[in-house]
């Protein structure tokens, strides 16, 4: 194959130059079509799965739509203003702060606490099976897991219970309490995703460079004080990433919420809304009471709140995080 | 009367104060500042030191040489407590360190790639070590302006280490290390990533800084010019063991054995693979001459049965035939010429064997020329063969005592 990019530089006097700049064009269209025609199949299905129900989403949020007739009315911010009068779509949003709030920051420092043992652990026989276990929880389907986690919430029969009970702790409703039903569906999550954010916490531990932190030791340094000047501000950007992660993904649970508070039987989200968060909330407005530009309008406002979170976490990341 | 009884009890008193404390401080100087004590260390089923014996006195520039993977970081890490033994004692002065953590030690360490804490401006590098210490807010200020005035870094105290230069990422690594006044300096390699200019200059004035501080240092390196310039005694280490140790000018006049004699000096020393051939000859492998004549008072003392050798001279120490002196003659045709500007590196064949040389005197030097070349018989070095092991020649051994350390 020849290269025309060097014979240009040549400027190779055999060759005329239009000759030159036409197989350079056509070498370039042959790139564009290759690369393209590579691409093509997985952005066929991004396109029509992904980004079409988007922006439908983003029509039907202003029409009155019905998936039953044939004709749609543009209505504005009715939808909106309807929301924004509906005491259950407030409860969701307060019970899904009351959920990112806790979920996020104790996953990502017990998941901090379990990359910090197991990088610890990594030399010892079995730190690698060790490993393997923390993860092993994230790679369990929801759904499945999650009836698991009903049996251990059974306020008779369960796990939860009888551990409480060992410590002489008071039992608890767990699933059918207004106060615990939330807080049992984040001990599921942490449990299911802090894997996730170990493995994330390791790689970004292992690329500490290790003379820095040698260092760090012959400086006398040594615990919490090397944990905190000297390890934490290099991991900054890893701990960035898990926490805007985290935050993205329990800002749009849904899963183990149908499946833990209702699921087959019906009438997640309760007791008495307790666990109605926001993904739930659009899920029933859809799907259940088939006003699907009710919840088209909530998967809107739902899309800001996340990008406006995100936008805030990378404002004070930005001056809080030291990049290398 | 009483007056008289209290006097004698204060002079005796101070007479055993006075002795006690020159007693103390003898000991204190006779002691090593660091001494290694058959250190062994492995990594799983590789053995990287085996039974190192060394000691760094005080105020003593030690520097340890030797090719990659020869053990010498490991040495040092081990010193820093970065890694620690699988035999052997290490102690500072009479401290046993063995199983002290690198944190007790107040060792100053300088990395081969400095490992700033790059997140942290040169100010707060130089006084982490002090906050790790709890020093006070006013003292460590004061500490970090002086250091920062002796390296002249002091401009830079408010720059974070990414918008330095090499050479001032090292001063910055070097003034981490002497903030906290240490025990002792360890450096690893410290101008290895610098360019060669800069290396000059840094050797210089890093032995300037030892020269002020007297800091006890053991500086480790595979480049020979550092080891020879830098160091008050040099550590050759090769394979995890401890081939020779002397001064400077020790080792490279009488190297302990091939690997030494070829590792120290630019070009390397020439060795010729010998035969005795009769009492008083040997025969040169590959040359085409018969057999050359040593004097008597070089094989004279060696056993009978010592028959194969290597036969070893400096490319410096090789004269022009024809200035008076004797020794080993050599017939040298000319292949190479390097020009150095103040000398000259001749690589040339005698026989079948390859021979360089330096000379400052380049007027004489052609391609293909036939040379007259002479070694005076003193500065030939003879090694056994198999072993590679120096053969002592009384005369040498007598000039080496004179210098004041043997080893």
């Amino acid at each position: 194959m020849t290269n025309p990019e060097n014979a240009v530089e040549g400027g190779h006097p055999d060759i005329p130059s239009w000759m030159l700049w036409w197989s350079r064009v056509r070498t370039q269209w042959q790139d564009l079509v290759v690369g393209y025609g590579m691409i093509l199949p997985s952005l066929v299905v991004f396109l029509v799965f992904y980004y079409g129900p988007a922006l439908f989403l983003l029509y039907i949020a202003f029409f009155h739509w019905n998936i039953f007739s044939n004709y749609s009315t543009f209505v504005g911010l009715h939808n909106f203003s309807v929301l924004l009068h509906q005491p259950i779509f407030w409860q969701s949003l307060l019970n899904t702060a009351y959920y990112v709030v806790l979920v996020v920051p104790v996953t990502t420092l017990l998941a901090l606490a379990l990359a910090l043992g197991l990088r610890q652990a990594w030399s010892l026989k079995g730190g690698g099976v060790s490993q393997a276990l923390v993860f092993l929880p994230h790679v369990t389907p929801v759904v499945a897991t999650s009836i698991i986690w009903v049996w251990i919430f059974d306020p008779n029969f369960g796990l939860a219970n009888a551990v409480l009970h060992a410590l002489h702790l008071p039992q608890l409703g767990w699933l059918s309490s207004v106060h615990w039903a939330l807080p049992a569906v984040m001990i599921y999550t942490v449990w299911h995703s802090v894997g996730l954010y170990t493995i994330l916490f390791l790689a970004g531990l292992s690329t500490l460079p290790k003379q820095v932190l040698e260092a760090a030791q012959l400086d006398g340094a040594r615990g919490w004080l090397a944990f905190r000047r000297i390890i934490l501000p290099l991991i900054g950007p890893i701990t960035f990433f898990v926490v805007v992660l985290a935050t993205i993904t329990t800002m749009q649970t849904f899963s183990q919420i149908y499946t833990l508070t209702g699921g087959p039987h019906g009438g997640a989200g309760g007791p008495a809304f307790s666990t109605t968060t926001d993904s739930l909330l659009i899920y029933q407005t859809a799907f259940l009471y088939d006003h699907f530009s009710l919840g088209s309008a909530m998967s809107l406002v739902l899309f800001i709140l996340i990008l406006a979170v995100t936008l805030i976490q990378k404002f004070v990341a930005d001056r809080m995080v030291f990049y290398r | 009367m009483i007056y008289g009884l209290l006097k004698g009890f204060l002079r005796a008193f101070f007479i055993v104060v006075a002795y006690g404390a020159m007693y103390c401080h003898r000991k204190g100087l006779d002691m090593a500042a660091i001494r290694l004590q058959a250190i062994h260390k492995s990594f799983g089923s590789t053995k990287v030191l085996h039974g190192v014996d060394m000691e760094v006195r005080n105020g003593e520039f030690v520097v340890v040489v030797g090719p990659s993977g020869c053990g010498k970081s490991t040495l040092l890490r081990i010193v820093a407590g970065l890694e620690s033994p699988t035999a052997g004692n290490l102690w500072f002065g009479d401290r046993n360190m063995t199983r002290a953590g690198a944190p007790e030690r107040n060792i100053g360490m300088v990395f081969q790639n400095y490992a700033l804490y790059p997140h942290m401006t040169v100010y707060d590098n130089l006084s982490f070590g002090l906050k790790a210490h709890k020093v006070s807010r006013g003292e460590m200020d004061k500490r970090v302006q002086n250091v920062a005035s002796l390296l002249e870094i002091e401009h830079l105290l408010r720059s974070k280490p990414s918008a330095l230069s090499g050479g001032q990422r090292q001063r910055v690594a070097v003034g981490r290390a002497l903030v906290r006044n240490p025990y002792a300096f360890l450096m690893d390699e410290p101008l290895s990533n610098l360019d060669a200019l800069l290396r000059d200059r840094m050797r210089v004035e890093l032995r300037h800084l030892h020269e002020r501080l007297r800091i006890p240092t053991v500086y480790v390196t595979h480049d020979q010019t550092e080891a020879m310039t830098m160091a008050d005694r040099l550590v050759v280490m090769k394979d995890g063991n401890i081939l020779q140790v002397g001064t400077p000018e020790e080792v490279y006049h009488g190297p302990q054995n091939t690997f030494v004699a070829q590792f120290l000096g630019s070009p390397p020393m020439n060795l010729l693979s010998v035969r005795r051939v009769a009492d008083l000859r040997v025969a040169v492998d590959g040359s085409q001459d018969e057999s050359i004549a040593v004097p008597p008072r070089i094989l004279a003392g060696w056993p009978r049965d010592l028959t194969d050798l290597w036969l070893g001279f400096r490319p410096e120490r090789v004269t022009l035939k024809g200035n008076g002196s004797t020794g080993l003659e050599l017939t040298v045709g000319i292949r190479t010429i390097e020009t150095l500007g103040s000398r000259y590196h001749v690589h040339g064949t005698w026989g079948n064997i390859e021979i360089t040389w330096v000379t400052t005197e380049g007027t004489n030097l052609a391609l293909g020329r036939q040379v007259q070349l002479t070694v005076p018989w003193d500065d030939v070095h003879w090694f056994e063969r198999h072993s590679g092991q120096r053969i002592q020649e009384e005369p040498r051994e007598a000039v080496r005592l004179e210098s004041g350390n043997v080893v």
